[in-house]
């Protein structure tokens, strides 16, 4: 993960602003920095989003294929993760460097997204025990800023919501050979149900008390984090701790609950922001990457 | 101004992929109108006084076809009553996926420039591009790309309407819904019929409409009499499953009821599926890609022995389906039969035939029958009956559906007076597919500038063999003279003997335009009176013929041979000759035989002559066969062209002669180029027919003789042995059906194949060199030689084996279907020969017994004909059928044989 240096001093200063509810950039314990959503943004994807949240960005791409289901689940179809970690966002992804995150990022978001109580794996099956639809997830961390997990979380989400499935028919002969045919219409297309997909948030222990969206900086006078996913109900479907130092089971009661609190909020504004682009359709003006 | 399109479709593997295109718009295209002033073009196609005569518009406009229109109705836009049609982009993109004839016929409109078609691309152009819309159909929405286009149109010009008298634009549609559309949007539009009929001062454009669908309504009879076809991804399914059949549909000459279905199978395995039946034939015509389903094995039939023609209307159908079915077929004869499920692709081309003019003589629905007898009749609408009956005319198929007994048709020209020969010959070409029209202005720019002298670079690259006694030895007559010969004695006791072929290739340079339209073209189409060059007169009858005192480029081949005709040397060299004489065969033979003459040239003949006597024994020795056909030459009158008398062709020694050096000229060069380009040489093979091709040939002869047909030997030797005392003429019969019986030579490429053996020529080996202004093949072997002997240089395609197995493709069917030509021409001259004659009486002899027919042949005029026992006026008499023999016996004694009798019906 990208790290700054940060001196004692610096240190001290942080923690002490934690301490009094106020941060360096003068936000409050449990405030998100400023987030910006475009979907639809890569036109040769079923979906896309792109989020920035200070200034990591990531750009999420939803790919859907036929594929055949898991042997042990015939009749859903399944995620599948994969996390670029591009040397555009920090120097230290060069060459191989950004791999051991990259694997560490997909593994947990396949954890945390890939079960039915996300995501209705059901409605992805075609044929059960013969053709499913594969989601392939690509995440591309476009910039570093800290806390990638519920950046991505987010962008996932949004892009989810944008995915358009081409819908298929199974016509089958006489003979039971099947045959998949696809509809005409390129308007003809299934949507996911997203309802249910949780928002990552991490909680950083800075000093006595923990944080919200850390900064690089306060990321880096913290000695652990806890990672919650949070559904829009405020159910917690997943929770990770990272980091070296120890936490108090105290402190984490505190802390899922923060997240509880954190997390519900994010979903009713997030779905809203999604569906307010949805219904400008064609008229919304595109940003993209330059904008 | 960038958009992108997105669809998605199958990958081949099952999977689905999204495809993203961008599209670019731009807002400098073009109207194309010459009254327009705002578009900045630099030349305009569309005329500011557009006028068709139509009672329905009687402003100048411009006509805007849809898709349909075009796909249907092309016959109408190729007529030049039809000018300044705005062809838009979509319809043009639409006709090109449905149709490749159709995209093909209109960009050959489109590039005329007396029609006046203008293609307006307003997919790109800015004002008109319109996306899909959800819901919306991709037909739908083209339709609507269309309206939204003429739309653009009306409104642009009307900006201009000052200094025109109101020109318009109108659409032509077939399409209900998408007219209501229109005319809500305030378009003009019409139907297309409803428009040609509106001009008044071309009534005989309606002929050309294609039937629609609404039309065919009405000719509905309750009744259906035939299955429907599959749909397409049923077919599919079913070749996948191998529960179908995919094979070339291929309807029998002698019995409309019956067909073959080709299934080519993997690699040179193929089987062919047997069809009887209307109902099982289910619509298919000669040369469509089918689907056909195997019946199960008790009710596979052999294929019927009854020659039916179709009579027509009149005729009920359903007794000649019974008497199918009564055929009870000796088990060994069956053969896989089965049925058409469906048309994977339909192969229609406009027919030449007759119109059989309908008995009710306000009808202006008429039969027309194809001259090809494979062709079903088809039913045409036309108002002009009278006047085209008699005539030869062109018909092209629209559809056929369930309930109609004949495909549905239109008239698309006429070609002339039937029996006329102009006419017929034309009929006859297109019937065959030879490429007969003038060479175009592109093809004659590659000739040669005349006056054409030989450079003295090409005397320094060629060996001069000007002073040797060369002379040329061809049917009388002849103007393209491809091949002449030497033969001089060596002083070291040896022959030398050269061919000199011809050099073509000097001429025509790879790749060109005139190479191009060569390699179409693939050979020289010899008629009656008549020959369809494949290269320029100025080239086949005069600069590469080798004509008599003139220096003319050649490619020689030269042997040094001993008195055994064994050959001690071979060499090929690019040369300059100068032949010293041109002589017919019979000019030849009179020198040879003709004791007191002892100039060079004689003596050469007389060397040649001696040494082709021991080459052809020694060939027929080694197994070559000696086979016959009937070939019939015709004296023409010099003035009128038509036949005066007509003799079976003569063979001299001197043919023979000539025949056997080229025969070694050709082996010679076949072992060069193939040592040289093992991979992409051009050969010629003719395959050992399959045993069972010899079947009609034995039994024929069962009775008199037997025939061994185990090697070519076997059979040349039992052919020579077949003799019957009082019958001198049996012989000559077996020869022909032992031709028969051949398969067909072909050009290959040695890269694509192994059997290189020629069973006719029993060689190992085989090309063609020696013909190069009348065969394409000659050329491309020419190019390889000279390549071989460092005489020329090379280019790509030439050493691409599949490029040159794609033209050996071209060049056999251009082969056969000149050759077929060529015997049609022969018997459409000896009908014009007996026109005037009356009734004659002749010789015949029965070739080939059917049910209720013999096949006779008169060798006298070699013609060959049916000869039906029951005829419509008389009672057919008792025949007793023997599949076996196969025979007819006659039970009453007196009935006169049938065989003296000869009947034109062609």
């Amino acid at each position: 993960m990208a790290t700054v240096q940060v001196s004692e001093a610096e240190k001290v200063y942080i923690l002490h602003g934690i301490r009094d509810d106020l941060r360096v950039d003068g936000r409050g314990c449990e405030d998100y920095r400023h987030m910006e959503i475009e979907t639809d943004v890569v036109s040769n994807t079923d979906g896309s989003a792109k989020v920035t949240l200070g200034h990591t960005a990531v750009l999420v791409g939803v790919k859907a294929e036929i594929g055949k289901p898991r042997p042990t689940v015939p009749a859903e179809g399944y995620l599948e993760f994969f996390v670029d970690c591009s040397a555009n966002a920090t120097p230290e992804f060069e060459g191989r460097g950004g791999e051991e995150l990259g694997t560490k990022l997909s593994n947990t978001l396949y954890k945390v997204f890939n079960n039915k109580r996300s995501i209705d794996l059901k409605s992805l099956c075609i044929c059960a025990g013969e053709h499913c639809w594969v989601l392939y997830v690509d995440v591309l961390l476009l910039q570093c800023d800290g806390n990638l997990y519920d950046a991505i979380s987010v962008a996932i989400k949004a892009a989810l919501f944008n995915t358009k499935i081409p819908k298929v028919h199974i016509s089958s002969d006489e003979e039971g050979g099947k045959e998949i045919e696809l509809s005409d219409d390129p308007y003809d297309c299934m949507r996911l149900n997203v309802e249910n997909v949780p928002c990552i948030v991490t909680l950083c222990k800075v000093g006595h008390r923990h944080v919200v969206d850390a900064t690089l900086q306060e990321k880096a006078c913290s000695v652990a984090s806890l990672i919650i996913s949070v559904t829009h109900k405020g159910t917690i479907t997943c929770m990770r701790k990272v980091g070296g130092g120890s936490l108090d089971p105290e402190s984490i009661f505190e802390m899922t609950e923060a997240g509880k609190r954190v997390g519900k909020a994010l979903h009713a504004p997030l779905m809203k922001l999604l569906e307010q682009e949805e219904s400008l359709g064609k008229k919304r003006q595109k940003v993209g990457f330059l904008g | 101004m960038l958009k992108s399109k997105t669809f998605v479709k199958k990958t081949r593997s099952g999977g689905v992929m999204k495809v993203v295109r961008e599209h670019y718009l731009r807002d400098d295209i073009w109207c194309g109108s010459e009254v327009c002033t705002e578009c900045k073009q630099e030349s305009t196609v569309l005329q500011k006084d557009a006028c068709m005569e139509s009672s329905l518009c009687s402003y100048p406009h411009y006509l805007v076809p849809d898709t349909n229109v075009v796909l249907h109705q092309i016959d109408i836009l190729e007529d030049p009553v039809i000018c300044n049609v705005i062809i838009l982009q979509t319809v043009l993109q639409e006709v090109r996926h449905r149709s490749a004839p159709v995209y093909k016929r209109l960009k050959d409109i489109i590039h005329e420039k007396e029609k006046r078609f203008y293609t307006f691309t307003n997919e790109h152009h800015r004002d008109t591009f319109i996306e899909r819309e959800p819901g919306e159909s991709a037909n739908d929405r083209n339709d609507r790309a269309i309206r939204v286009a003429v739309k653009w149109y009306s409104q642009h010009l009307k900006t201009f309407e000052s200094d025109t008298d109101g020109l318009k634009v109108v659409l032509l549609t077939n399409d209900q819904g998408n007219k209501q559309k229109a005319q809500d949007n305030g378009l003009l539009v019409y139907k297309c019929e409803e428009y040609v009929k509106s001009l008044i001062a071309n009534p005989e454009l309606v002929d050309r409409l294609a039937l629609s669908s609404d039309d065919k309504n009405e000719i509905t009879s309750s009744k259906v009499l035939f299955p429907e076809h599959l749909p397409l991804s049923r077919i599919q399914t079913g070749i996948k499953s191998s529960s179908f059949l995919q094979g070339t549909f291929r309807a029998s000459r002698d019995n409309y009821l019956e067909a073959t279905v080709f299934v080519q199978g993997e690699g040179e395995d193929s089987t062919e599926v047997l069809i009887q039946g209307l109902q099982n034939l289910n619509r298919a015509v000669h040369q469509d890609v089918v689907a056909v389903q195997l019946l199960p094995r008790s009710e596979w039939v052999a294929p019927s022995s009854v020659v039916l023609q179709d009579e027509g209307t009149a005729k009920d159908d359903e007794d000649a389906e019974e008497e199918e079915g009564k055929v009870t077929a000796v088990e060994a004869a069956r053969k896989p039969t089965g049925k058409v499920v469906g048309i994977i692709k339909r192969n229609w081309r406009p027919f030449c035939g007759m119109l059989n003019v309908s008995q009710i003589k306000e009808s202006t629905r008429h039969l027309f029958t194809p001259a090809d007898r494979r062709i079903p009749r088809i039913r045409i609408e036309t108002r002009q009956a009278s006047t085209l009956s008699g005539q030869r005319i062109m018909v092209a198929i629209d559809g056929w559906p369930k309930d109609s007994r004949y495909p549905n048709g239109h008239f698309v020209r006429s070609l002339g007076g039937a029996g006329e020969k102009d006419t017929e010959e034309e009929v006859l070409l297109l019937e065959h597919d030879v490429p007969h029209q003038a060479f175009s202005q592109a093809v004659l720019s590659f000739l040669p500038k005349m006056p054409w002298a030989i450079t003295p670079e090409d005397m320094m690259k060629r060996e001069d063999l000007r002073p040797l006694t060369v002379c040329s030895v061809d049917p009388p007559g002849c103007t393209d003279i491809d091949d002449a010969l030497h033969c001089r004695e060596l002083e070291n006791g040896n022959l030398e003997v050269g061919v000199h072929i011809a050099d073509v290739s000097h001429f025509i340079r790879p790749g060109n335009a005139l190479d191009k339209e060569a390699a179409n073209r693939g050979t020289t189409v010899y008629l009656c009176g008549k020959r369809i060059d494949m290269v320029p007169e100025l080239l086949s009858s005069n600069l590469c013929s080798l004509r008599s005192n003139v220096d003319r480029l050649a490619f020689s081949c030269i042997w040094e041979i001993n008195h055994k005709a064994e050959i001690l040397k071979t060499r090929f060299t690019k040369s300059v000759i100068n032949s010293k004489a041109s002589l017919t065969y019979a000019e030849a033979q009179m020198r040879i035989d003709d004791t007191n003459k002892n100039d060079d040239i004689t003596k050469s003949l007389r060397g040649l002559n001696k040494l082709a006597k021991i080459l052809k024994r020694q060939r027929i020795e080694k197994g070559a066969l000696t086979l016959s056909s009937l070939e019939v030459r015709f004296h023409m009158d010099s003035e009128t062209h038509d036949p005066i008398d007509l003799q079976t062709k003569e063979l001299m020694e001197t043919n023979s002669m000539v025949e056997e050096f080229m025969l070694l000229a050709n082996i010679s060069v076949a072992q060069k180029i193939y040592d040289e380009f093992s991979e992409c040489a051009l050969l010629r093979k003719h395959p050992a027919p399959p045993p069972s091709n010899y079947d009609i040939l034995i039994k024929a002869a069962k009775s008199k003789v037997k025939i061994h047909t185990d090697s070519a030997k076997a059979l040349a030797d039992s052919l020579d042995a077949a003799k019957v005392d009082g019958f001198p003429y049996f012989n000559t019969l077996l020869r022909i059906l032992a031709t028969r019986c051949m398969m067909q030579a072909v050009y290959f490429c040695s890269g694509m194949d192994s059997d290189f053996h020629h069973y006719g020529l029993a060689s190992p080996i085989y090309t063609h060199f020696t013909s190069p202004i009348r065969r394409y093949a000659d050329i491309i072997v020419h190019r390889l030689l000279a390549v071989a002997i460092g005489a020329d240089t090379t280019y790509p395609d030439l050493m691409d084996k599949h490029k040159q197995s794609a033209l050996c493709n071209n060049l056999n069917y251009r082969h056969k279907m000149s050759q077929y030509a060529q015997r049609a021409s022969v018997a459409f001259h000896t009908q014009l020969f007996f026109k005037s004659r009356g009734i004659l009486n002749e010789e015949g002899f029965v070739l080939f017994v059917r049910k209720n027919a013999i096949i006779v042949l008169i060798p006298k005029f070699g013609l060959e004909g049916t000869v039906f026992f029951d005829s419509k006026d008389k009672v057919s008499p008792n025949i007793v059928f023997e599949e076996e023999i196969p025979g007819v016996s006659v039970p009453a004694p007196d009935t006169e044989r049938p065989a003296k009798k000869q009947k034109l019906d062609h």
